[in-house]
């Protein structure tokens, strides 16, 4: 089976990084989920993060190559939802290639942890990232009390 | 064999060191028509100053980094800071110094245009 030393070498190579990646295996577990393409032909919707900070909350939406008129955002009370459409279009007179980036409408609603006041919620675009800025309502916000 | 082995670890030394800053590979549409190849690439949150092109002897590698100034507590988390890398062989025939990018809602548009030499001629066919 093994006729030369080469082969002996090159197997125990492959067992040396077959090793070394399967030590990798559970650290890097969540890079490609945290790192990949937003809109691929597997996930069609975008990946958001949301961020809390007193009295607001932030919603961040990778949403590239969406113009601000293809996207639609509604709230009530504690519910969100971003919907729209991204729209691929192949120039004319060019003959493709290599087609990754999947043109898609696309609707993902969230349950935000607490109501936000609809009327001044803030929205903004900036390098294909949507930004939102929801202000918790009233009565969500907290409160300082003082003890008598 | 003693070869084969030096690559392996090379490419071992360049994933522990981009471990810092997670790298992604961006999803790219590319066309061509006649005149020049076009090159889409999705890099969502990229600010203009962090995109790189560089065209080296026949690779076009693009580079682009995102950081995000994120305040308050992070509830949940689907996409953070990362190194959109990714490279192309392209044909010889690019002509480098006239390539054109541009970075519009996340997505950088490349055009690549094609010498003179390289586009396709008719040929008119005189009478005996």
């Amino acid at each position: 089976m093994f006729t030369r030393v080469s082969d002996i070498d090159r197997m125990f190579g492959a067992m040396d990084l077959l090793q070394s990646r399967m030590g990798r295996l559970f650290s890097n577990f969540d890079k490609s989920y945290l790192s990949g393409p937003a809109f691929t032909l597997t996930s069609n919707s975008p990946k958001t993060n949301l961020l809390e900070n007193g009295d607001n909350f932030e919603v961040q939406a990778e949403v590239p190559g969406i113009s601000k008129d293809d996207l639609n955002i509604k709230i009530q009370g504690n519910y969100l939802e971003i919907g729209g459409k991204r729209s691929v279009d192949t120039p004319d007179g060019y003959k493709v290639h290599r087609n990754e980036r999947g043109g898609s409408t696309f609707s993902r609603s969230f349950t935000l942890p607490a109501d936000v006041d609809a009327e001044r919620v803030e929205a903004k675009m900036k390098d294909g990232i949507l930004y939102l800025t929801l202000p918790k309502s009233e009565t969500a916000k907290p409160k300082q009390i003082t003890i008598n | 064999m003693k070869e084969r082995r030096d690559i392996a670890k090379t490419e071992e030394k360049n994933i522990e060191k981009t471990s810092e800053l997670r790298s992604a590979i961006p999803a790219v549409d590319i066309y061509e028509n006649e005149d020049e190849i076009l090159l889409h690439a999705d890099m969502p949150g990229v600010r203009k100053k962090d995109v790189s092109v560089n065209i080296d002897n026949g690779t076009l590698s693009l580079s682009g980094v995102r950081k995000f100034e994120t305040k308050g507590v992070s509830t949940w988390k689907e996409f953070s800071d990362v190194e959109y890398i990714r490279s192309f062989s392209i044909p010889q025939t690019i002509e480098a110094e006239k390539v054109e990018a541009e970075l519009k809602d996340g997505v950088l548009k490349l055009h690549l245009p094609k010498s003179e030499a390289a586009k396709p001629k008719q040929i008119e066919i005189k009478a005996a």
